[in-house]
């Protein structure tokens, strides 16, 4: 009996030890930093660049001097992916690390989460993840705090159907008639696909199959294909992850199936994309290329210390968009003077910053909350290895190359 | 193994029926078929050294498709840093995963051995998580594949075209199966492995050397999954965690098989592949098909149990 | 004597369970609800377990009773409490029907085709978009308490009481000595005239419903539910790693092993933000390879050495 006593002390001082770890850091003398508090899933491409990024923001951010006299202090924690880890993040830094704003993010599963505990603190948070309207719904109206960059579902599609206009008015060989969008079955790829039919409305125009992305243990591609086949559209779109992009394209080469426009849209491309012959001419969505630099003196800026630092280069628009999360922060700390919430939602709301992405970010109000930074996507074609952007005209890198070459001219 | 198939009619009525019904898909729908032998091939490949190992080891190995990918990684890299072409790399990476399992086996698993079956399942999957994680830390989560040109071959049967590539799967398959068969009933070795799955004990009495059995069957699954790894990198992308689906329809297959069975993780692989593909053939429906794979499983375990309790 | 002092301490740690929003801080709480959620899971895996039953069923019944509880309140209009225990209700029902159909099956064949529902009750939330809001999910308009810390807290440590209250029933009575039969010889238990198969479906059920409430109070508590989140495979191999580690078989294992786990995982990730989780799977190897038997286990042992000697 003496034993159940023995494994019980052990349990209560597990228990001790646990709470006791757990307390909180100490407060430090002299200039207290400013504190950045960023979630990100770190094991994750997406994650691991776009907190780097916003880490080399800062880094520059403190060697101007920092801001307001204070030195700035970037404490990432990673998400994991999962949303009650993402939630416990958040409780982290606004109780123990007492950051002053939150930014980061990437996956709209894990936001949902987090969105009760953010709405409990209610401190100035900027985004630059989550696209599914659901996010946006579970944030509601009321959220004045919130400044959300990346574009919601719904704003990417009518980014999309502007583009395309654009694109027909100039190339008339490129005017658009009938779409077939292969989508992943999960929620990135059904909401582009339900807000794609949405826009262009049930007249026949889109049609569409979801498949089982490769980053969820499908990669067989051919049933789609067949059917998209059938359909003869002029312009073939998939939804899908950068784990699709090759084999896509392959299979669609080996049924035989030659669109005259093909468009892919994941996050991000695999590594070494444009080596491929493939890959020629593929138009794809995005925020920012690395062809930015062309006609971009921060983006440019940006990608050469960002390879300096780190050795390497940034792969998705996620990384820009850490960067820029910080400078827009930076920014309106200084222009509010302080970084007391009211004023430096103030503040925020002034924003109007040249970012790396091309576009000046300013914040307006979208279907449901009051600050929706970027509302456009791009349109990004590769020619070349190059990742040349054709739409909006004002970043224009390249001309469109129409229409896409046979599989057998490669 | 033809003896025991004809004493059975059951096996013959399900078999004659399947290949009527395979037939008639050949002509109502013949990429339903093309599609999913292919398909069953890559299912067959994977699963059959995870049967190789629990049929003989008996571990449940939740790493089986974290090997495979670690396998495509590392050919990824000799054909990326010395320009070899996948196929020339199947050679060092069979050795590489040979010399891996072999590790593992020793410093890992051999001494859970003697520990409850559950032990072994959360040791490889604490594996599974250091093999992603391990990659993940080292080629970060971006996807890779190397683009070749052989793998979008084709063929036009009146007026379908389709993807030939896939049937590797199937080659790679059939090979694996004769092999795995031929090394269990002809060879010395193979049929003292044999004894050591039925019964460890009685194998030890007559004087196997046991614990070599293991390491040796371990390591040679090991090196089977480096040839899946190969060829799976030539058609698909490989990311860190590409892997633990192919672990979890493995293990489906190879439960649904009859535990260690190989012949029956091919047939098993055919009907999955097939009817995947008939559902996936309906435009609109592909969303369903994982539910066959899953629902078959079920119903065919349960009638097993129900025809073992007669 | 020894009882008392037994007693003593078990009031004491409940006293500091129940008092922990008090002297510890948001983060800590909301670490120790996740650490709760998956005590719930691991002890209830581990009560069927005691009859020898492997089950890898608990993603589906936490998926299941996630969007059971959010469903009854968006289209039924049930308050959060009562939705908790609706959810609790269906996985008791889906788990009784399944039981009866996949009970009779053992060892691995269980367990897959515990995976494999769960694996289809996904798909069919996935793809049933009208009611069950597709692979988007589904948000609920409050969370439960309005999101009050302390309420939701005592909710999820409620919950993680129940279990072990359960477990420790499940340990004293009846039920255990046809369970721990049913493990060592099933011949023999069915021989003294256990039935079996009834003592499989009601532990099976009930601790199926533990699961499925588990799942309610985190829909609850988050607000929202997907079908990739709510039916994640972390939900099975974890909780079964930390009841390892503590040592199966048994109330104490579980919690142990749920709390240790449950609090390195947030550590590791303090210390090193990029590939913590390579450490933890070094962690679990080890603990397997150094204490197949569980902390538990080895102190128990180690005690009982030192008795003797």
């Amino acid at each position: 009996m003496k034993s159940g006593i023995k494994t019980l002390v052990l349990v209560l001082m597990i228990l001790l030890i646990s709470t006791a770890l757990f307390a909180g850091g100490q407060s430090e003398e002299g200039v207290k930093p400013i504190k950045l508090g960023g979630v990100w899933p770190l094991a994750d491409i997406t994650g691991e660049q776009g907190s780097k990024s916003a880490q080399l923001a800062v880094d520059e951010i403190n060697a101007a001097g920092g801001l307001l006299g204070r030195p700035v202090e970037l404490i990432v924690i990673d998400s994991e992916f999962k949303p009650e880890k993402g939630a416990a993040a958040i409780d982290r830094l606004a109780t123990i690390e007492n950051v002053d704003v939150f930014l980061g993010g990437m996956s709209s599963g894990v936001h949902l989460g987090q969105i009760p505990t953010l709405k409990k603190y209610k401190k100035v948070t900027v985004w630059t993840g989550a696209a599914s309207g659901r996010a946006e719904e579970a944030m509601g109206p009321d959220a004045a705090w919130y400044f959300h960059l990346h574009p919601w579902d719904y704003n990417q599609g009518a980014s999309y159907v502007e583009g395309w206009e654009a694109i027909g008015a100039k190339y008339p060989d490129l005017a658009t008639a009938k779409w077939f969008m292969a989508y992943e079955e999960g929620a990135f790829g059904t909401a582009s696909f339900n807000n794609w039919v949405e826009l262009w409305g049930d007249n026949g125009i889109v049609e569409g199959e979801s498949f089982t992305s490769a980053a969820f243990g499908g990669g067989d591609y051919s049933a789609v294909l067949e059917h998209a086949k059938e359909a003869n559209p002029d312009i073939f779109v998939w939804a899908g992850y950068a784990a699709d992009a090759l084999p896509m394209m392959e299979q669609t080469k080996a049924v035989g199936f030659e669109p005259k426009t093909y468009i892919g849209s994941p996050p991000g491309w695999p590594s070494d994309f444009g080596d491929s012959p493939l890959a020629e001419n593929v138009m794809f969505y995005g925020m920012w290329t690395p062809e930015m630099n062309k006609i971009n003196k921060i983006s440019k800026h940006y990608y050469d210390a960002y390879v300096k630092k780190y050795k390497a280069t940034p792969e998705t628009y996620f990384a820009p968009l850490g960067y820029t999360a910080v400078y827009i922060i930076a920014e309106a700390i200084k222009r509010a003077g302080t970084v007391e919430t009211e004023a430096l939602i103030k503040a925020l709301e002034a924003t109007a910053y040249e970012s790396p992405l091309g576009e000046t970010i300013t914040f307006g109000p979208s279907n449901i909350i009051q600050h929706q930074g970027i509302r456009r996507q791009k349109i990004i074609q590769w020619q070349n290895d190059k990742q040349e952007i054709i739409w909006p005209f004002e970043y224009k890198t390249s001309d469109p190359v129409y229409p896409f070459p046979s599989w057998n001219k490669r | 193994m033809a003896e025991r198939i004809l004493k059975r009619p059951l096996y013959i009525i399900v078999g004659l029926l399947s290949a009527a019904v395979i037939v008639l898909l050949l002509f109502w729908k013949p990429t339903v078929v093309v599609y999913g032998v292919q398909r069953a091939g890559l299912y067959a490949g994977i699963a059959l050294p995870m049967a190789l190992i629990l049929g003989i080891v008996h571990i449940v190995n939740l790493a089986h498709g974290e090997f495979m990918i670690t396998a495509a990684y590392i050919t990824y890299f000799l054909c990326n840093s010395f320009g070899m072409s996948p196929f020339a790399a199947l050679v060092p990476v069979v050795i590489v995963m040979f010399l891996l399992g072999m590790l593992i086996f020793k410093f890992t698993i051999k001494h859970t051995l003697k520990a409850p079956e559950l032990n072994q399942l959360i040791l490889t999957f604490g594996l599974a998580m250091v093999l992603t994680q391990g990659l993940n830390l080292i080629a970060t989560s971006q996807p890779r594949k190397i683009s070749l040109d052989f793998v979008t071959s084709s063929a036009t049967v009146g007026e379908t075209t389709f993807g030939t590539y896939g049937f590797i799967y199937d080659l790679a398959a059939v090979l694996i199966l004769a092999g795995l068969l031929f090394f269990l009933r002809k060879t010395k070795f193979g049929k003292a492995a044999v004894a050591v799955g039925q019964n460890p004990r009685g194998a030890r009495i007559i004087g196997i050397d046991v614990n070599k059995i293991y390491i040796l069957v371990f390591s040679l699954a090991i090196a089977l999954t480096g040839i899946m790894g190969v060829l799976f990198l030539t058609s698909q992308s490989i990311f860190p965690l590409a892997g633990g689906s192919y672990t979890m329809k493995s293990f489906c297959l190879v439960a649904m098989a009859g535990m260690g069975s190989l012949p029956g993780i091919v047939f098993a692989s055919i009907g999955l592949g097939i009817a995947e593909s008939f559902i996936m053939s309906f435009q609109g429906y592909g969303g369903w098909s994982n539910i066959v794979f899953f629902a078959l499983i079920i119903i065919v375990i349960l009638i097993k149990s129900f025809k073992g309790k007669r | 004597m020894i009882k008392y002092w037994k007693y003593i301490l078990i009031a004491i740690i409940l006293l500091l369970g129940v008092l922990f929003p008090f002297y510890a801080g948001a983060y800590q709480q909301s670490i120790a609800r996740t650490v709760l959620i998956y005590l719930v899971l691991a002890i209830s895996w581990d009560m069927l377990l005691r009859s020898g039953q492997l089950s890898f069923g608990m993603a589906g019944l936490f998926g299941i009773g996630s969007y059971a509880s959010v469903l009854l309140l968006l289209r039924l209009g049930a308050s959060p409490m009562l939705s908790i225990l609706g959810a609790g209700l269906v996985a008791f029902v889906v788990a009784a029907l399944l039981g009866i159909l996949v009970l009779r099956l053992r060892a691995m064949y269980f367990a897959i085709t515990t995976l494999a529902i769960g694996e289809i009750f996904r798909i069919i939330i996935r793809n049933w978009s009208s009611f069950t809001g597709g692979p988007e999910g589904a948000i609920l308009p409050n969370i439960i308490f309005d999101g009050d810390p302390v309420l939701s807290y005592w909710l999820v440590l409620g919950l993680a009481l129940l279990a072990i209250v359960l477990s420790v029933i499940f340990q004293k009575t009846r039920i255990y000595f046809a369970l721990t039969a049913i493990r060592n010889n099933e011949v023999v238990a069915k021989s003294s005239g256990i039935n079996i198969f009834k003592y499989l479906v009601i532990v099976f059920a009930i601790t199926s419903a533990l699961q499925g409430m588990a799942g309610g109070v985190f829909a609850q508590t988050y607000g929202f539910v997907t079908p990739e989140s709510s039916f994640s495979a972390d939900y099975i191999l974890l909780p079964i790693a930390m009841a390892l580690l503590g040592g199966i078989y048994g109330t104490l294992g579980p919690i142990i092993g749920t709390v240790l786990l449950g609090v390195l995982a947030e550590y590791l990730k303090l210390y090193i933000p990029y590939g913590h989780l390579i450490v933890y799977g070094i962690i679990i190897i080890c603990i397997i390879m150094f204490m197949p038997q569980g902390i538990v286990g080895v102190v128990r042992s180690k005690i009982i050495r030192r008795e003797v000697g």
